[in-house]
């Protein structure tokens, strides 16, 4: 059991011992026990291991390319590292079974080592190898004595098992490591669907209606679970605008695939009659085939078309199906909730009413839909903060383009921050303020 | 009740005369809300039955929690029954408003108003 072996030196021109010792470095790194904080865990094991042999130092070391890093030391003041020199550490780690010193000063093996011949005056040395389940040796678990001993079987055969109980933390540390790391590539593929998933649902751009400004923007609360949000502007064949805003229930790809549906049936069903609320009742009747029985699937929205006047207004036709009114900021700075309510949810009553308003966007106005994230949201007073605190915050920051409405709610759902748990739709409109008659403008 | 997050309890009092009792507290949601489609396909329909579900408790409602009401509301309906909704809260009744569920379900204050025997 001692070791009487002649000490096998590495040579760097042996190419098989090298591609061994890479390998062996390889293990080394895939544990990263390197560059960590002493660990409570090795501190008790190394403790333990100078209990069991009486002996006033202990070690967990890791046998790096060309130094010996302690993982946890007992009794070794100060000392963190040791060079790679032959004789203790880096010896052990060549044997599978128990390296004995029994003294330095006499053993041809280890009597040239710096802390045989320096301070502290090492005699004994006894170290198990840390073994990896595929066979690479990490390091050792060591005793260090100032007096040459002779250890006995159950001795050196509790140093094995406390070396095997290092390696067991080491592998719950790697699966752990392994199991962080999974969760962040989870997370990363969870961001991943959910953009890609956006990109699919809304429009890539809003177009440029003549004469209108139009702003869009989708607030995600959770880059798990992407919500049902979806809103589109488009052109109809009569010169007209069509647009529609809404959020369907559920989450995730269940929901995707719904708001899917939803806005393809919705961008068709203008085609054959833009009538708003025709509308809404095609995309119910839609719903109700597709869903039908045990999961049906419902979703709010609001349906507008709007038709430009030569005065550069738009009159504006609104439908709603169980959706919050849209808000429009008038000329004279007053936010007016553009009502359509009992106008019900879309895809889940047998006979669903929708409720349609009319009304005009004058130059200078704007208006602002957004789907209920927004008003579900809640302040950390914990007060939900409701169309009566949107229409509030609106009224104060006064913002005139849709660009502006749209930065404006930025800031306001910057500021909810974590009361924010749905995601968010909105669409802005705005009409441009007439200019002056154009100036002649003087370089 | 000491159920706080994510947990919904269902507690079910069938009455000798007068309507089944549903109490539904905690929170409705895609997570919970399984659970509460089953305790109401549990409940047979017939012309005439009466169903309160009593919302008093109820601290969280989502959208899904919403269709299993609807759903539930539906299957009454269809088969003459009559579902009611008490307790609800002013919160709760708003997003119902927005919806247009306002004009769907009747809504009791409390359960006592639920149970008491139908104006002739």
């Amino acid at each position: 059991m001692t070791a009487s072996t002649p000490t096998r030196v590495l040579t760097p021109s042996s190419g098989e011992e090298v591609s061994g010792e890479e390998a062996r470095l390889a293990a080394v790194r895939r544990y990263q026990v390197l560059g960590t904080a002493p660990d409570g865990a090795f501190d008790r094991i190394a403790a333990l291991a100078a209990r069991v042999f009486d002996a006033p130092m202990a070690s967990v070391s890791v046998v790096d390319a060309d130094r010996v890093w302690f993982a946890a030391t007992h009794g070794l003041d100060g000392i963190t590292q040791i060079g790679r020199d032959p004789g203790l550490c880096a010896s052990a780690i060549l044997h599978g079974e128990p390296y004995v010193v029994p003294d330095a000063r006499t053993d041809p093996r280890a009597l040239s080592h710096p802390l045989v011949r320096g301070e502290p005056g090492i005699r004994f040395y006894a170290a198990a190898p840390i073994t990896t389940r595929d066979g690479q040796r990490l390091g050792t678990v060591d005793v260090w004595d100032t007096r040459p001993r002779r250890p006995s079987d159950d001795q050196l055969a509790a140093l094995q098992d406390l070396a095997a109980l290092v390696m067991d933390e080491m592998e719950l540390r790697l699966s752990a490591l392994r199991t962080v790391a999974a969760e962040r590539d989870r997370r990363a593929d969870a961001e991943r669907l959910a953009r890609t998933l956006q990109r699919t649902l809304l429009p890539p751009a809003l177009p440029a209606v003549p004469g209108l400004q139009a702003a869009a923007a989708y607030h995600t609360a959770s880059a798990d679970e992407v919500g049902g949000d979806f809103y589109d502007l488009f052109p109809l064949d009569d010169g007209r605008w069509a647009f529609f805003i809404g959020d369907v229930c559920g989450k995730g790809a269940d929901a995707a695939a719904l708001t899917s549906l939803t806005r393809y049936t919705l961008r068709a069903a203008a085609i054959y009659d833009p009538d708003p609320c025709a509308a809404l009742a095609n995309l119910d009747t839609v719903l109700k085939g597709e869903y039908q029985g045990d999961d049906p699937r419902h979703c709010t929205a609001l349906f507008g078309v709007l038709d430009p006047a030569p005065d550069g207004s738009f009159a504006l036709t609104l439908a709603g199906g169980g959706h919050p009114p849209a808000l429009a900021l008038r000329a004279d700075a007053t936010v007016e909730a553009l009502s359509t309510a009992g106008g019900q949810l879309i895809g889940l009553l047998p006979r669903p009413r929708f409720v349609r308003t009319t009304t005009r966007l004058r130059p200078g106005e704007a208006l602002l839909m957004y789907t209920d994230g927004l008003i579900e949201a809640h302040a950390p007073d914990g007060t939900m903060l409701g169309q009566d605190g949107l229409t509030a915050h609106l009224s104060r920051a006064r913002p005139r383009s849709a660009d502006h409405l749209l930065s404006s709610v930025d800031e306001l759902l910057r500021r909810l921050g974590p009361g924010v748990t749905d995601d968010t739709a909105l669409l802005a409109l705005s009409v441009p303020p007439r200019l002056a008659p154009p100036t002649q403008e003087t370089r | 009740m000491t159920e706080i997050q994510h947990t919904l309890s269902l507690t079910r009092h069938d009455r000798p005369a007068g309507p089944v009792l549903l109490k539904v507290a905690g929170e409705l949601d895609h997570h919970t809300a399984p659970r509460l489609t089953a305790a109401l396909d549990d409940i047979t329909f017939d012309a005439g039955t009466r169903l309160v579900i009593d919302l008093t408790e109820l601290t969280y409602c989502d959208s899904t929690g919403i269709t299993v009401l609807v759903t539930a509301y539906n299957r009454a309906t269809a088969a003459g029954a009559s579902l009611g909704l008490a307790g609800v809260n002013p919160d709760l009744l708003r997003v119902f408003h927005v919806v247009g569920l306002d004009q769907v379900f009747t809504f009791h204050p409390t359960v006592d108003d639920a149970l008491a025997p139908p104006h002739s």
